[in-house]
């Protein structure tokens, strides 16, 4: 994959680019300032975007404004954007335009290599994948709603798919059979109210959309 | 006539009243003389802070008095008369209060006694004015003069119980020192948490991190399996740290407030409050020009604060956020319509949120009747 990587912690910076480089991908551009990045997104068009959420000049958030603008230049540009620290509010403006090639982790989790590989290659793909601290933010501050009707492991199901997840990893993680999960998700839906979705973003929409309404 | 009637009667009342005062305070300066004699002697040192709070009780009476007279405060300014005997008398001395009042006590000994003015207006008045209004159809003019002479007596008073400057001064200074002892102290008891929370959580996860690699790294060669244990451990531990830290940097400084100024931050707090925040905002919003960095941080605490509460024991579902740029600085004000009767002293939190306040010069007033609705309005000034 070709990859445009905004970043502007030296150390970061080049760890990313270890990281991706040695994973078989290609880094097209990195940039280190807020202003520089949709200039090199125009350039490139990468086929995903990592984005550090605060860049200089201002220090504050630079590149989620420039991963919002980026989508609007470019339709369905998958960004993948990475912070410090997590915000709800952040999630749901990047959310906006659709949950399709979106992500937003902590940088923390860079460091499991492998899941962050797999959450990368999820949103180039058009996938999504939202930290599981923004999803357990969410889960938590209901304070009375069905979420109390649901099994504790119905309760993981219902995280892993609002993550952005697939049954597949679902039923990896869980280790459970794939037809266990989809029993659990027919479930989930059930007693939340929704209407049954595919296993694609739409249900990671409504499961979000769930949980930002309820 | 009527109405000159009563307006005259309470104009007399007043006048009476101080014509009283008057009258006490010949007494009182003797005793005030006699006291000044006697401390000289130093027998009875004690006597003089003593004979000052008294004073200014009677102060306050007629400030009292007055206000009640004209609609209009006239503020106060005194020394706390605490510490040492020597202390008390140093402070019964030196405060400007003290002279103010005594150019009063004077001043008023000599114009307390306009009833003398007054009261033979009462029958005149009532003669003539009974002619005007009556037959005449005219206003009244005489009785109003009584009214007149209350005014004039209340306006004296004004100008001579307003403290000096100087004592305004003294008093600013005073409470200055109270809240920079109080933020110093807030300060020193923040640094210590800080301190404590990277000393105990992030630093002894790092040893114990560099260890597990340590081990690790002997392990490698012999047992694989075991270093491979290890260092997944060390992830673990590595990513334990990075969330305190997380939480750490939270406490310090909320890194949305950098990111999103106040109004943002606010939002975003509302958001994710479980409850349902309307927020209002005047002249602070994303493009206005920002406020200190201290006032931000000690507005977003009080939401914080206040929302958490609502949450917790209001049992309302809703609460209504108002932030808005005035003229002294930045007003918040947090309500909710739950069940009320919120204590300053059930938990650390109001206690925390005036400690905070009160370092920046800000006020804090709660009104949590039983049965709501509870109002949170800080008021924090500065300049920007």
């Amino acid at each position: 994959m070709r990859v445009v990587i905004a970043e502007d912690n030296a150390l970061l910076r080049e760890g990313l680019v270890l990281l991706l480089t040695s994973s078989g991908h290609e880094v097209t551009a990195v940039v280190g300032s807020g202003p520089e990045i949709l200039p090199a997104l125009l350039a490139h068009r990468p086929d995903v975007a990592v984005l550090d959420v605060r860049m200089p000049p201002g220090f504050r958030d630079e590149g989620l404004r420039a991963a919002l603008e980026a989508r609007k230049e470019i339709p369905g540009l998958p960004v993948l954007v990475l912070s410090q620290y997590v915000e709800e509010s952040y999630a749901a403006e990047l959310l906006v335009g659709g949950a399709s090639g979106v992500g937003y982790l902590l940088k923390d989790r860079v460091g499991r290599v492998d899941e962050f590989l797999d959450a990368l290659d999820r949103v180039a793909s058009g996938g999504t994948a939202l930290d599981p601290e923004v999803v357990t933010e969410l889960l938590t501050r209901r304070r009375e709603s069905p979420l109390a009707a649901l099994t504790p492991r119905e309760l993981e199901v219902l995280k892993l798919m609002a993550e952005g997840h697939d049954n597949t990893t679902i039923a990896r993680t869980l280790v459970v059979t794939e037809r266990a999960v989809s029993k659990h998700i027919g479930n989930v839906f059930l007693k939340l109210g929704l209407p049954p979705s595919d296993s694609g973003h739409r249900r990671v929409l409504a499961v979000l959309a769930y949980l930002n309404n309820a | 006539m009527r109405e000159s009637l009563r307006q005259a009667w309470r104009a007399t009342v007043h006048l009476v009243m101080a014509a009283a005062m008057a009258f006490g305070t010949i007494l009182f300066i003797t005793v005030l003389l006699i006291t000044a004699a006697v401390t000289l002697a130093v027998v009875g040192a004690w006597l003089l802070p003593e004979t000052v709070l008294l004073i200014r009780r009677i102060a306050g009476s007629k400030r009292t008095i007055v206000t009640a007279w004209t609609g209009k405060p006239i503020p106060e300014a005194y020394q706390p008369i605490t510490g040492t005997l020597r202390e008390r008398l140093r402070i019964s001395v030196t405060d400007p209060g003290t002279l103010t009042d005594l150019r009063w006590m004077a001043a008023h000994y000599v114009y307390g006694c306009l009833l003398v003015l007054a009261l033979p207006l009462w029958p005149v008045g009532l003669v003539v004015d009974g002619v005007r209004s009556g037959p005449l159809r005219r206003e009244p003019v005489v009785l109003p003069l009584i009214v007149r002479l209350a005014d004039l007596e209340a306006r004296w008073s004004t100008a001579l119980l307003r403290p000096s400057p100087k004592a305004r001064l003294a008093e600013r200074v005073e409470e200055l020192t109270q809240t920079r002892a109080g933020a110093i102290a807030a300060h020193e008891a923040e640094l210590r948490r800080i301190e404590r929370d990277l000393h105990d959580g992030t630093q002894a996860r790092l040893v114990s991190l560099s260890m597990r690699i340590g081990l690790a790294k002997r392990a490698y060669d012999q047992d694989p399996e075991a270093a491979r244990r290890l260092l997944e451990d060390a992830q673990e531990q590595t990513e334990h740290a990075l969330t305190e830290l997380r939480l750490v940097v939270r406490g310090i400084h909320p890194p949305i407030l950098t990111d999103r100024g106040l109004a943002g931050a606010v939002r975003a707090l509302a958001a994710s409050s479980g409850l349902e925040v309307t927020v209002e905002v005047e002249g602070l919003d994303h493009d206005d020009p920002r406020a200190p960095a201290a006032v931000e941080a000690a507005a977003y605490f009080v939401v914080a604060e206040a929302l958490t509460n609502a949450a917790k024991h209001s049992g309302s579902p809703r609460a209504d956020v108002h932030l808005a740029r005035v003229p002294t600085g930045v007003r918040v004000a947090v309500r909710d319509e739950g069940r009320g009767g919120a204590e300053e002293t059930g938990g650390t939190g109001l206690v925390g949120m005036r400690r905070r306040v009160a370092a920046l010069d800000g006020t804090v007033t709660v009104t949590s009747p039983v049965g709501g609705p509870t109002v949170i309005e800080v008021e924090l000034p500065c300049v920007w």
